[in-house]
């Protein structure tokens, strides 16, 4: 038998037995449009790579990470001793923050090409507690090396949801372990990290992948308007997928860089009883909420404790809208909601855009 | 030393050269790849009677000529004002060696640039034999440039035992071919050019993704997969002759390489071993793109995907020149002269003269005769050629944290300059007499520590 014929016959037992060929078809069939915002689909791809690279990174630091009172003595080993430690530490930590960053693009374009309309709300629904599960990677994450940085931010972090009525205390108390931020912290926050989250974010991945295929790519309005005739596509095999992957290699590329010549540092190990040094703050993506909080906090019939509530109720109401945009502007018929959406979308980006600003000016 | 020294705050001089050279290999490389790649191109095209292939080529000559002939001479004259003004010392003892090799390579510029001139305006107006054999004249004249500064760049590195051995005697030049064919020549040589045939290629696929597939599938394919085949030869050779290149480099340097694998510990110095990591990453990826997005798909090869590619060259150039240079640390000419140019066997006479480091630094103002102002002084010939205060490798934050005393113990041990000292490998010593390193370390002192009361009283009263 030749090799050919051997291929064969191994692809043809599996087909009978997984239909790959159906797969095959149907991803012949698919297409994807292409028009001038094209350029914003790849932004969802991006992300999704971004993590993959977080999981093979995130594996590989869990086979020498302790969590616990060598939580810092680990990282200090992974980053100055193990051979290529910190690269695969900077890595895990420089795709957390880009993806980040390419979520947050993701939403935004995801927004104004109106792509939460019917019938993509839950897409944009699970989208939404995507991003919300990827902040608290970030935020449990952040804690882990337990450096002098990363305690006290998150000891100033964990003063957020004490804020919250009722139950803000006893929350925080919980994710503490305590009333202070120990090594019973790292441990909860490492199970939450590893455990928890991707237990949670996974399904959750793979139900808004799922989505993704049923729906398609959504057309922006623009494109909406011309007539069928008018758009243009092209097929998802192979050139779609070919720029998709162009764009994995593209940030590859852009986290290779940024890793080996920006390597992630390890500060001082923490001591409680140490003063917290100065221009402490939050990581660039709680900056913005961080600072809102702050800034509510100033107005003055906001002012003290049932004004922490009220600045709390405010920002949370407005995250509520942000969510249930797809419920308000419902489809290309919405009209006057839709702009309304529209200009709702970019006092978000104003206000994300001015409060990061003012955040890191601010900074003592 | 013999000269003045240029201070450039916040960026350093060795950045001075760094920008303007990275920027002129990019183009002096595509100069001498570009010249193999036009008559090349040409002379298929006229076998091959491909008359759109030649109009093609008249475009891309114009851009090659505006491009090498104005980018490529001005960022090259301009290296020799940064070496000329950044490190003098060093430029001096290559005029010394070198001054024929460089006289022979102006004549070799002027061919160049007169042939490609030439080339461009005779398209269509002379026999096409004629211009063909231009392109040729054109295309020997740019590989004899590279021929001769390889054979100077590489004597930085490996200077080679033979030069060493009359170096310091005044009849240096008497060893010119040993210097010029010095141990890494070869396989630099080998490397550069495979550089060279890359970028042409790659240039030239910027040029080609400029056609409309839609109307002119056929040229646009043809021409796209043949640039991309200029690629091939250095990316199976090129493995192999770093490797070559590499064992040619002495071992002690060799290791600066190593020192980044586990740690990312002494900052700057693992820095090579990340850089070089940027090389394999931005090779391995314009290999995937070329194969991927331009030889199996040359009619929706775009303008974007060429610009990626050669923004990509850009980083591995450029990371490839700074590894290069920093692989040759602690010095600027291999085991001849530090990087600060001392050169290797006059450190122990400054430290043993009672006179100190500034009695061999002709051109020092000694107008305020303080502590200050000598460690000053110090700091500039010493320290400057790889440090600022505040910007690059910045000392200001170096050295935070530690107070006089412990600055001064730090230069100190940089003074002694044992075998087993971690800085050994990437540092020169800090030469001149112990009270050189009492001035150094009281100005350095006063910069670090700009607050401490008693810091700036010492550095009035202490005295030589």
């Amino acid at each position: 038998m030749t090799t050919k014929s051997i291929t064969s016959n191994v692809y043809d037992w599996v087909d009978e037995r997984l239909g790959l060929s159906e797969l095959a078809a149907f991803a012949r069939h698919k297409t994807v449009p292409s028009h001038a915002q094209s350029f914003w689909y790849y932004w969802g791809g991006i992300s999704l790579f971004l993590f993959l690279v977080q999981c093979f990174t995130g594996v590989l630091l869990l086979v020498y990470y302790r969590p616990g009172a060598e939580a810092y003595e680990s990282v200090r080993q992974i980053t100055f001793v193990m051979n290529f430690g910190w690269l695969i530490r900077s890595a895990h930590s420089w795709s957390a923050n880009l993806m980040m960053f390419a979520v947050l693009v993701h939403m935004f374009s995801v927004y104004f090409m109106k792509a939460y309309r019917k019938p993509r709300e839950f897409g944009w629904l699970s989208g939404m507690a995507l991003l919300g599960l990827a902040s608290v990677f970030g935020f449990s994450g952040y804690l882990l090396p337990m450096d002098e940085l990363s305690y006290f931010a998150t000891k100033v972090g964990l003063q957020i949801p004490v804020a919250i009525p009722w139950i803000g205390p006893a929350i925080a108390t919980m994710l503490r372990g305590g009333p202070e931020v120990t090594e019973f912290t790292v441990q909860r926050f490492f199970a939450l990290h590893v455990v928890v989250l991707p237990a949670l974010f996974l399904p959750l991945l793979g139900f808004h992948l799922w989505l993704v295929q049923k729906h398609g790519n959504a057309l922006p309005p623009s494109e909406e308007a011309k007539p069928e005739s008018q758009r243009k596509s092209i097929p998802f095999m192979p050139s779609f997928l070919r720029k998709d992957l162009a764009m994995w290699i593209i940030s590859l590329n852009v986290l290779a860089l940024l890793a080996s010549v920006f390597p992630w540092a390890l500060g001082k190990q923490y001591d409680s009883l140490a003063p917290a040094p100065a221009g402490i703050h939050p990581e660039w993506y709680f900056m913005s909420p961080f600072e809102m909080l702050k800034l509510l906090g100033m107005i003055k019939w906001l002012q003290g404790e049932s004004g922490e509530i009220a600045g709390i109720l405010l920002f949370t109401l407005g995250i509520v809208l942000w969510i249930l945009i797809p419920f308000y502007d419902k489809n290309k018929e919405s009209g006057r909601r839709a702009r309304v959406a529209h200009y709702f979308g970019l006092v978000a980006i104003f206000a994300l855009l001015a409060t990061t600003v003012v955040g890191y000016w601010t900074i003592r | 030393m013999n000269y003045p020294f240029w201070d450039i705050p916040y960026l350093g001089s060795g950045w001075v050269i760094g920008i303007i050279a990275i920027f002129h290999v990019m183009i002096s490389q595509f100069a001498v790849g570009g010249g193999l790649y036009l008559p090349l191109a040409e002379r298929k095209a006229l076998r091959e009677g491909r008359t759109d292939w030649l109009q093609e080529l008249v475009g891309y000559s114009k851009f090659f000529l505006v491009l090498t002939g104005v980018f490529g001479t001005v960022s090259g004259v301009g290296i020799w004002f940064a070496i000329g003004l950044t490190h003098p010392e060093a430029t001096s003892t290559l005029i010394h060696n070198f001054v024929f090799g460089w006289a022979i390579e102006w004549v070799f510029f002027m061919v160049e640039l007169s042939t490609a001139a030439v080339y461009y305006y005779t398209w269509n107006r002379v026999d096409s034999k004629l211009h063909l054999a231009v392109g040729w004249v054109y295309a020997g004249a740019s590989v004899c440039t590279l021929i001769i500064i390889n054979g100077i760049l590489t004597f930085m590195l490996t200077p080679g035992n033979t030069w060493l051995s009359v170096a310091g005697t005044g009849n240096e030049a008497s060893k010119f071919w040993n210097a010029f064919f010095n141990p890494t020549y070869w396989p630099s040589l080998l490397l550069r050019t495979c550089v060279c045939c890359s970028l042409a290629g790659i240039w030239a696929l910027i040029s080609a993704s400029r056609i409309d597939g839609a109307t002119l599938p056929g040229l646009k394919s043809s021409l796209v997969k043949w640039s991309v085949k200029w690629l091939v030869p250095s990316f199976v050779a090129m493995p192999f002759l770093f490797v070559w290149y590499l064992f040619m480099v002495p071992e002690s340097q060799r290791a600066l390489l190593t020192l980044g694998v586990d740690t990312i510990g002494s900052g700057t110095f693992s820095m090579v071993t990340r850089i070089a990591l940027i090389i394999v990453i931005t090779s391995a990826t314009i290999i995937g793109v070329a194969y991927y997005l331009a030889y199996r798909n040359p009619v929706d090869f775009n303008t974007a995907h060429a610009v990626a590619i050669l923004l990509l060259a850009l980083m591995a150039t450029g990371a490839g020149e700074y590894s290069r240079e920093m692989l040759r640390k602690p010095f600027v000419i291999g085991r001849w002269m530090y990087s600060n140019g001392v050169r290797v066997p006059y450190a122990k006479k400054i430290d043993n003269d009672p006179q100190g480091y500034l009695a061999h630094s002709n051109w020092v103002w000694n107008g305020a005769d303080t502590s200050y102002s000598r460690g000053e002084a110090i700091f500039r010939g010493e320290c400057g050629s790889c440090h600022t205060l505040n910007g690059y490798r910045p000392l200001a934050s170096l050295l935070a944290g530690r107070d006089h005393a412990n600055i001064e113990s730090f230069i100190t041990m940089l003074h002694e300059y044992k075998p087993d000292s971690p800085y050994h490998r990437f540092m020169p010593p800090m030469v001149g007499s112990k009270s050189d390193v009492a001035d150094l370390a009281n100005y350095l002192n006063a910069k670090v520590n700009p607050s401490t009361a008693n810091g700036s009283k010492a550095i009035q009263t202490a005295q030589r």
